[in-house]
């Protein structure tokens, strides 16, 4: 187990947080650690930073999440990883698609050609906005920030033969809104998928799609890859091991 | 070139294939609980190397293990201590249907508490088509202190016996190495097919820094190259002692592994942690390795060499 002392940790909204930690590892986009909460869980959390300062963006959702969230400076952060294949990063124009948090891991993509879509429920789930300048898409649900309508509102609005990759990363139900929107059309695009994890390293079977590991096979995989998987936005795995719809 | 056309004419003759109660094209299988609780994911593994895949332990109802972490590692081994969870065998019959969309055999792995519990889960397997069934007899023992099924001969042999009984394809039963005599326990399975040897190991693991065990359950078990010598020796001290058909399992990561457990008795070897490191190409590499070990080391059949270190 590795661990890693807190030097920072800011408020982003209502319930998300980022917490800085120094570390050596050499962590490339979209890849991700197992936090361990001593006591209470161990959860799969990626990098909104990547720099010597590393940086984890973190939502609240139970027990370990909040743990995490709440690290002070001086703390320490107990892990092991990095782990997965991260996305691949192409020269050319970029457009960043993040519901949510969802966009936290996509931040170390950009670069001087890249553009953004946020997408969430409502204006306090609008986190990030400022790394994008005027290149940037808000849409929320209830209209109380950007747009109003879902991530595919705002894809309407964009010429996509334009960009050379589009990097997705939010719940799965929101990545297959924007993989039925795309996959006929001939564009490039990684997805970053999340599933219940529970090992990292590609024993448990927990994480599986299709036969593929998402821990160790992804968390990225590419708009071709996912045209093979008929599980992808429709059943899921329970931590029991049992196959659910989504 | 006269060489190499000798060599191709022998690769044509060699026979990697092997019997445990039940024909495998090739002596890799899919060990329990790695990789074999979901019906896709066995059909990849097995469509990639694998003989055939042993699924995950299931049992009666569907059970969500323990917390994380549940699997810890480093590059010489990994504990685990998932806590049996499983769908429930209600829920097993798809991912059975997945898996043999391969064409290869799925051996169904079970755990209960008592003979009645395995003789039920056995049936099922049997109907999902399974073609061979293991005992997980590392599983908790009722009068719990943390004992396991194995370390109890009586009730060995009961749910042995019952579940032979009861279905008509192979009984495999895998033995715990957590017992005070692994002996007795494997006369005590001696109605069984053939014996998997070994189950993980107890142990645990300290976080110095964080100062508490890692896993949420405590105690874990070991695997991975660190309990080899174990496994070897348990699979040579039973095949000597009862000469049993033996599926040797524990710590193989190349070829020269499985060939030390095929020379100490086992028909056929269960591949599991190191996937971890190699991922699931393992399977392939160990295929191509094994024939190029016949041909340089001579060998034409694996029956030359199952149990040929015993003295
Ligand atoms: C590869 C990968 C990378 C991730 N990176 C990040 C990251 O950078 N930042 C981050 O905040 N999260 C990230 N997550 C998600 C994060 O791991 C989960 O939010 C976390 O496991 C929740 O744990 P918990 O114990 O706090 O909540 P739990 O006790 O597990 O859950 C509490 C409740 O919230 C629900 N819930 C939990 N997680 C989610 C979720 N992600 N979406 C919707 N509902 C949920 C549960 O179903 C439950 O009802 C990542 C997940 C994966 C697979
Ligand atoms: C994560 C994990 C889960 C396991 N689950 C089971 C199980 O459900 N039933 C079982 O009989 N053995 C189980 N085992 C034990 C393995 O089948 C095997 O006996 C042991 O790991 C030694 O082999 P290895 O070193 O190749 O992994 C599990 C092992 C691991 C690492
Ligand atoms: S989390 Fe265990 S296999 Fe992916």
């Amino acid at each position: 187990m590795k661990y890693a002392y807190i030097i920072d940790n800011v408020q982003e909204s209502e319930n998300v947080n980022t917490i800085a930690f120094s570390s050596d590892d050499d962590i490339k986009p979209g890849q991700f650690i197992m936090a361990w909460v001593p006591g209470i869980n161990e959860i799969p959390l990626s990098f909104s930073s990547i720099n010597k300062i590393k940086k984890i963006t973190v939502k609240i959702y139970g027990e370990a999440s909040e743990h995490v969230a709440h690290l002070k400076r001086g703390d320490y952060l107990y892990y092991s990883g990095p782990y997965g294949k991260p996305f691949t990063i192409v020269p050319g124009k970029k457009l960043l698609i993040g519901a949510g948090t969802g966009i936290a891991p996509l931040i170390p993509i950009i670069d001087g050609n890249t553009y953004g879509i946020i997408s969430g429920k409502s204006k306090k789930d609008i986190i990030f906005e400022n790394h994008f300048k005027d290149r940037l898409k808000i849409v929320t649900d209830d209209g109380s920030c950007g747009m109003k309508g879902y991530v595919t509102t705002a894809l309407k609005t964009v010429d996509l033969d334009k960009f050379d990759m589009l990097y997705v990363c939010g719940p799965e139900i929101m990545l297959k809104s924007v993989f039925d929107y795309i996959k006929n059309i001939n564009v490039n695009a990684q997805f970053s998928l999340e599933r219940s994890m529970k090992c990292g390293i590609g024993l448990c079977d927990s994480c599986s799609i299709n036969g593929y590991q998402v821990c160790t096979d992804g968390p990225v995989f590419s708009v071709d890859q996912l045209k093979n998987m008929d599980e992808f936005g429709r059943t899921k795995l329970q931590y029991s091991g049992k196959r659910v719809y989504f | 070139m006269i060489l190499w056309i000798l060599k191709i004419n022998k690769s044509d003759n060699m026979n990697i294939n092997t019997d445990i109660g039940i024909k495998l094209e090739n002596p890799f299988m899919l060990a329990s609980g790695i990789l074999d609780e979901n019906g896709y994911t066995m059909e990849r593994i097995l469509n990639n190397g694998a003989s055939s895949a042993v699924t995950k332990s299931i049992g009666i109802d569907e059970r969500k293990g323990f917390d994380p972490p549940v699997i810890y590692h480093d590059e010489n081994y990994v504990i685990n201590a998932i806590g049996l969870s499983n769908p429930g065998i209600g829920s097993f019959k798809d991912e059975i249907e997945i898996a043999l969309r391969s064409g290869k055999p799925v051996i169904g792995s079970i755990f209960g508490k008592d003979a009645e519990e395995f003789s039920l889960l056995a049936k099922k397997m049997e109907s999902y088509k399974v073609s061979a069934i293991e005992l997980n007899l590392s599983c908790p023992h009722v009068n719990g202190y943390g004992l396991e099924v194995g370390s109890d001969p009586d009730l060995v042999s009961e749910i042995v016996s019952e579940v032979k009984s009861k279905v008509s394809i192979p009984v495999f039963s895998k033995l715990s190495p957590n017992t005070s005599d692994i002996i007795e326990e494997a006369k005590a399975a001696d109605k069984s097919d053939a014996l998997v040897l070994i189950n993980t190991v107890k142990a645990m693991k300290i976080d110095i820094h964080a100062r508490k065990p890692v896993l949420s359950n405590v105690y874990g078990g070991l695997s991975g190259r660190s309990i080899k010598p174990v496994g070897v020796r348990y699979v040579y001290e039973i095949k000597k002692e009862l000469n049993k058909k033996i599926i040797g399992v524990g710590g193989i990561e190349n070829i020269d592994d499985a060939i030390e457990y095929i020379m100490a008795g086992a028909s056929a070897v269960q591949i599991g942690s190191v996937i971890y490191k190699y991922g699931i190409n393992i399977f392939n590499k160990l295929n191509n390795d094994l024939n190029e070990f016949f041909i340089k080391n001579d060998i034409n059949d694996i029956k030359d060499i199952i149990g040929v270190a015993i003295k």
